[in-house]
């Protein structure tokens, strides 16, 4: 009697009822397509970081960082463009090579990245931007970046002139990346 | 068994809020009691039939229903879920409540020549999830922080709470007079498992910097509590056996425990206008067994790297000014686990109901002992509210009770509330001899397809019910 009460129950509600149109199988591969925006490397440096003890002029100065981001499994995977901007502002009278070098894990050069801030005569401030899109193969190679090379390289003045310790001006040297992303969740 | 399951699981999951509005007020079924311990019972004792005494299901989601994002319209899917995703907002939830009732039972006693207390008892299982929809989140997987320079990421758009308990209950019901009934139930809870995050706070957000192109800022105040779940997740047996047993330790007091009351009411200001109003679940679970909690706090500030060129000034190298970066990052991102025990408030729930009453029956006869209990139509208004972690819910409906005959009530009722303003529901019950069977739903205008309907509730009951005045 109970049995019976219930199979009917539901075969009411069964044949009353319906889902109609509709397809669930759409939900595979929902696809998401955000874009980061981030701050990259930064210095600021003064003319007299480029003059030694004795006043002899230091032309190039280096530095190198670790970054394993580029080269992580979800970068790899969904990382389908990168954009980076570099811009210096410049108030010493010299122009500068901003040199970056892409190494991967073995330490071999993947992609270097090159750009002349130029000089301010008058001590003013004079800005250079230097964008770099990487796709194709400079994305692959950015994928397997592990460290970054940096290296800053006094360029010689037009004039001969030489900075010393009274020199005046600062470098100040900014950088951010745009990285736009297409993840599928499918995949 | 496995029909039944794929049964269990299409009702589930079709038949989509906690409010029984159809249930509430139906004087002659039993279960109304465990909604309003202060209702009007007729009965002289009752049982409900083990595991099927009471059923009940229901899923809510406000701001979408399946078909917006499942039809097969030819529209692109990843289209319509962005149109969704954008149109929804941090106020907009998910919602599952699931009942049912193991073991119940009631009886009336007193000594006077009308028996006037009743007895009631019994033991159910409540299944409660309660999501809002995570918008900022949303957006940043959708946009990134490009485009939203300056825009606040709210981290306490996060907000989702479930649990799995059972509830052990004996109920008091006492007609003081007759105008009045009131009524309470003392709760026993024991959480099988407990899942919440209701409490997040913090912001991620990209702001121009002083040194740099931007300055971002992550400032973390996320905390997810758990009770019961790490035992059965991180346990080395994988037998699905042993995890089976240990909830049905739980179910039988074995889980975290809790106290709880229900109160209730039934005042009759005339023979034909009714007022009555229940507040339940005034209660708390304490849980201290297999606690399992994470959090992520703090306050952390990124221009980019500064490379200190140590060929010049022989200092710090880019390398270790990273690794204090990544340090900083790792230590803010890193999950802090703890085991301390918490407290979590039920869901407070309250209904009201204002009744007017025509169409009394069985005038022939001796009227000197009721109290007009007899009507064959009902016309009122009912108020719902539940307390969530953001802001209480409500609902608001009208209702229409028929006594067809003996044998069969019905009760139709139209309800607004946060998920529509167009839910039309049916319940009816059957009483053949001291057999009782119920059924109602809502939604019905959505019947034709279920996929449109943004909430539905089901529930179902059989019983015993024994009635020694059968006009009762």
């Amino acid at each position: 009697m109970l049995k019976k009460a219930i199979i009917l129950t539901v075969c009411c509600f069964v044949s009353f009822s319906c889902v109609k149109n509709i397809d669930f199988d759409q939900a595979e591969g929902v696809v998401l397509t955000p874009t980061l925006e981030s701050s990259l490397l930064f210095f600021e440096e003064p003319a007299i970081t480029f003059v030694d003890n004795s006043g002899a002029e230091i032309s190039t100065i280096t530095d190198s960082v670790i970054i394993e981001i580029f080269s992580d499994e979800f970068v790899k995977d969904n990382l389908q463009k990168a954009i980076l901007q570099f811009e210096g502002t410049n108030s010493i009278n010299r122009s500068f090579e901003a040199r970056v070098e892409f190494l991967d894990v073995l330490d071999e050069l993947q992609h270097t990245l090159t750009f002349i801030v130029a000089p301010s005569v008058s001590n003013d401030e004079v800005i250079t931007e230097s964008i770099e899109t990487f796709e194709g193969v400079s994305l692959e190679a950015l994928k397997e970046t592990n460290k970054l090379f940096l290296t800053l390289t006094m360029l010689p003045s037009a004039d001969g002139s030489t900075l010393d310790s009274n020199s005046i001006g600062t470098l100040n040297f900014r950088s951010k990346g745009t990285f736009f992303f297409n993840i599928n969740t499918s995949e | 068994m496995k029909k039944s399951c794929f049964l269990l699981i299409v009702v589930a999951f079709v038949c989509s809020s906690q409010n029984k509005q159809v249930l509430y007020g139906f004087n002659e079924i039993p279960q109304n009691l465990l909604i309003n311990p202060g209702a009007e019972v007729n009965n002289d004792w009752y049982v409900g039939v083990p595991l099927l005494s009471h059923i009940h299901a229901n899923v809510g989601y406000s701001g979408l229903s399946p078909y917006d994002l499942f039809a097969k319209d030819g529209r692109d899917f990843n289209s319509k879920l962005r149109d969704i995703v954008y149109s929804m907002d941090n106020k907009d939830v998910f919602a599952i409540n699931q009942q049912l009732e193991i073991l119940s039972g009631g009886f009336a006693y007193g000594n006077g020549y009308e028996k006037d207390k009743y007895l009631s008892f019994g033991l159910y299982e409540e299944l409660d999830v309660f999501v809002y929809f995570p918008k900022d989140y949303a957006i940043l997987a959708y946009e990134g922080n490009y485009n939203n320079i300056n825009r606040k990421f709210n981290l306490g758009d996060l907000n989702v709470s479930g649990e799995l308990i059972s509830v052990f209950h004996i109920g008091y019901n006492k007609k003081v007079n007759k105008k009045l009934t009131i009524g309470t139930r003392g709760k026993i809870y024991s959480s099988i498992i407990n899942i919440n995050s209701t409490r997040n706070r913090g912001e991620f957000i990209t702001i121009p910097g002083t040194e740099n192109f931007y300055r971002h800022i992550f400032n973390l105040g996320l905390e997810a509590r758990t009770s019961g779940l790490s035992s059965l997740i991180n346990d080395d047996n994988s037998e699905v056996s042993n995890d089976i047993s240990t909830i049905k330790k739980r179910i039988l007091f074995g889980g975290n425990l809790g106290l709880g009351i229900d109160i209730g009411f039934t005042y009759k200001f005339k023979n034909n206008l009714v007022l009555d109003a229940s507040i339940q679940d005034i209660g708390f679970i304490r849980h201290k067994k297999d606690v399992e909690n994470y959090s992520l706090r703090g306050r952390y500030e990124f221009e980019g790297i500064n490379p200190l060129f140590s060929g010049s000034n022989g200092e710090q190298t880019a390398q270790e000014y990273w690794d204090e970066i990544a340090d900083q990052y790792d230590n803010l991102f890193e999950l802090k686990e703890s085991n301390e025990a918490y407290t979590t408030w039920r869901p407070l729930k309250l209904n009201a109901a204002i009744k007017y009453t025509f169409g009394g029956n069985n005038k022939e006869e001796c009227d000197c002992k009721s109290n007009s209990n007899d009507y064959n139509n009902a016309l009122g208004a009912q108020l719902f509210l539940i307390n969530r972690s953001k802001q209480p819910q409500m609902a608001l409906t009208a209702f229409y009770y028929k006594r067809l005959f003996k044998q069969l009530r019905l009760k139709t009722t139209y309800t607004i509330d946060s998920y529509s303003r167009y839910n039309i529901g049916l319940g009816l019950s059957a009483h053949l001899g001291n057999v009782n069977f119920y059924v109602m739903t809502d939604n019905l205008l959505k019947f034709q397809n279920l996929a449109e309907a943004q909430s539905l509730s089901l529930q179902v009951g059989f019983n015993y019910i024994f009635t020694k005045n059968e006009n009762k």
